[in-house]
């Protein structure tokens, strides 16, 4: 069963708002979307399990430095930045 | 029909430039794309600089390769150095990556003229394309209707002759599905064979790149293209199973040719009778049917929508407004900074996913969802590959139904999911699958079917893709918009 407390738990854990009147109709299709994920429950219980598609394993190798990408053309994309760094406020 | 070997022999035998026939493609979308709404970004100076350098090499009696010259599509979740990449969302408006995706950078290097940016469900979340923050993509066969998704855009561009092919990207279905909808070929990959670099992730254990195309011959000349391994994806070993095209033609006869029942639940009686009449048209060229069941798909929706909730509320945790694309503008404290750009970026049926994602990977839910769908994942694995033991390929519709007229899907999130019922399993299972037209309804809207194969054997399913196209040319048809060649 969803609760409306789920879903602003959910919420808060996913650093989402939802404003209070969404809150019910947003209740109510998580449950059904629930609803129809149980049908999982009815299924085999499966010996197989699962791990990666094509069954990789992991490998080593050596660490190479390899050239990065400039400060400059990073910051390219940020909203606002200062002194060559992402820059966040805490007021606006 | 532009299709990539015509194109490429009027441009090797000068019958036209490159530039005019990029041109020819620009002009049709200034034309068209106000009605299809396939592009969302068009790359005209870089397309006309690119033919020019193909005009170039021309002129001096170079050799073109097959690619060469050809205008053709990204999907907008694709990295484009310096070109705007936005996944059709609000979170990621004004983003330029500062570098190319693995297969743009593969296409690039081979002069592929690229026209701009294809239209996308927001972060390919959706099946109609009407997810996208620009609205969604028509379908050239009858603009009231959607193009489907979530790479609609792509397939609207491809059906609609404004783009000769384009790159989609296929999660749940995303490729093959507008494909069907836009009676073009959409092949989705096996898992690993096409790099994932540089594509935005939706949920990783299940996305890949493919081909979008007029023609069974063209999704195989771009899938050899872009199938190579990959540094940058640790999961990318490229084409296992070798190039496709050199064996496209070879005979089907004694091939078996499997329908699994549960495929035919459910689907429309236009879309059953039109894929039971292609194993008809299999069987007068000598392959064989198999029918078998497989129960364990009556899982696979739940199984799919779990894993692709679960991954996307991680893969988006990345949207924070601080290093790139929107940014709230108001806000009282950085926590409220990231919700409200969060709240305010994403989309209704991203959100819904995100919160469908965190909640079964939360404590007290995880094992009766994510851990339970991860299991069953397996299970799904060794049931194709059971399947497989009694027959080649598989022979399924693509969607049970056509494509749906605007708005339809949009009201009720259960009845939308339920139309990835035929193309979900695929992505689990990590299996290649083709999309090819089959018929039409009524309506004249096209039907698809999809042919699954083995993993890295794309050979085998573009095979018989290809001499189904042979035997029943008259399922490919064109449209009245775009560039007529």
């Amino acid at each position: 069963m969803v609760t409306r407390e789920d879903v602003e738990n959910i919420a808060l854990l996913s650093k989402l708002f939802v404003p209070e009147e969404e809150l019910d109709g947003l209740t109510k299709s998580m449950q059904e979307i629930i609803d129809f994920a149980d049908a999982i429950n009815n299924a085999p219980v499966s010996a197989e399990g699962f791990d990666n598609i094509n069954n990789l394993s992991n490998v080593f190798r050596e660490d190479e430095v390899v050239e990065s990408y400039p400060v400059a053309e990073i910051l390219k994309n940020a909203p606002e930045q200062a002194e060559d760094h992402f820059l966040v406020r805490n007021r606006e | 029909m532009g299709l990539i070997n015509d194109i490429h022999q009027k441009l090797i035998n000068k019958e036209i430039s490159c530039t005019e026939l990029t041109k020819s493609y620009l002009e049709e979308i200034e034309k068209s794309n106000d009605a299809l709404n396939a592009y969302v970004c068009v790359t005209g100076d870089e397309a006309l600089k690119t033919a020019e350098a193909v005009d170039k090499k021309l002129a001096s009696g170079e050799e073109l390769g097959l690619l060469e010259g050809v205008p053709m599509a990204l999907k907008d979740n694709m990295s484009t150095n310096g070109i705007s990449t936005t996944c059709c969302s609000k979170i990621l408006t004004g983003y330029k990556p500062i570098f190319d995706a693995t297969v743009w950078e593969i296409l690039k290097s081979q002069n592929a003229v690229m026209l701009g940016k294809t239209n996308m469900d927001e972060f390919a979340m959706g099946s109609s394309c009407e997810t996208s923050y620009f609205g969604g993509a028509m379908n050239p066969f009858d603009i009231n209707h959607v193009a489907g998704g979530s790479s609609g855009g792509a397939a609207s561009a491809v059906g609609g002759n404004i783009a000769a092919y384009g790159l989609g990207s296929d999660t749940g279905g995303s490729i093959r599905q507008p494909a069907s909808f836009c009676g073009v070929v959409g092949l989705k990959p096996t898992y690993g064979a096409v790099s994932r670099y540089g594509l935005i992730a939706y949920a990783s254990s299940l996305d890949q790149i493919g081909p979008i195309t007029k023609s069974v011959e063209d999704a195989s000349i771009v899938f050899d293209a872009i199938a190579k391994p990959d540094k940058r994806d640790s999961t990318c070993l490229g084409a296992k199973g070798g190039e496709t095209y050199p064996k496209l033609n070879n005979d089907i006869k004694g091939m078996k040719i499997g329908i699994a029942r549960e495929y035919l639940d459910g689907v429309r009686d236009d879309v059953k009778e039109a894929v039971l009449d292609a194993a008809k048209v299999y069987e007068s060229m000598g392959a064989q049917i198999v029918y078998f069941d497989l129960p364990i798909l009556k899982f696979a929706l739940p199984v799919y929508y779990i894993i692709a909730c679960a991954e996307a509320s991680s893969n988006l945790g990345r949207y924070d407004g601080i290093r790139y694309g929107f940014k709230a503008e108001r806000y009282t404290g950085t926590h409220d900074m990231i919700c409200r750009t969060r709240s305010e970026g994403f989309g209704e049926e991203v959100k819904r996913r995100i919160l469908l994602g965190t909640y079964v990977l939360s404590a007290g839910y995880y094992d009766a969802y994510y851990k339970k769908a991860t299991d069953l994942r397996g299970t799904i694995i060794k049931a194709f590959n059971d399947a497989f033991e009694r027959c080649d390929v598989i022979l399924a519709p693509t969607v049970p139904m056509t494509a749906f007229e605007k708005g339809h899907a949009t009201s009720d999130p259960i009845e939308t999911y339920l139309t990835d019922i035929c193309t979900v399993p695929v992505n689990i299972a990590g299996l290649p699958g083709v999309s090819i037209p089959c018929g039409f309804n009524a309506k004249g809207m096209p039907i698809g079917m999809q042919l699954i194969g083995k993993s890295f054997d794309e050979a085998t399913i573009l095979n018989a893709a290809y001499k189904y196209q042979q035997a029943a040319p008259e399922k490919f048809t064109d449209t009245k918009w775009g560039v007529k060649l």
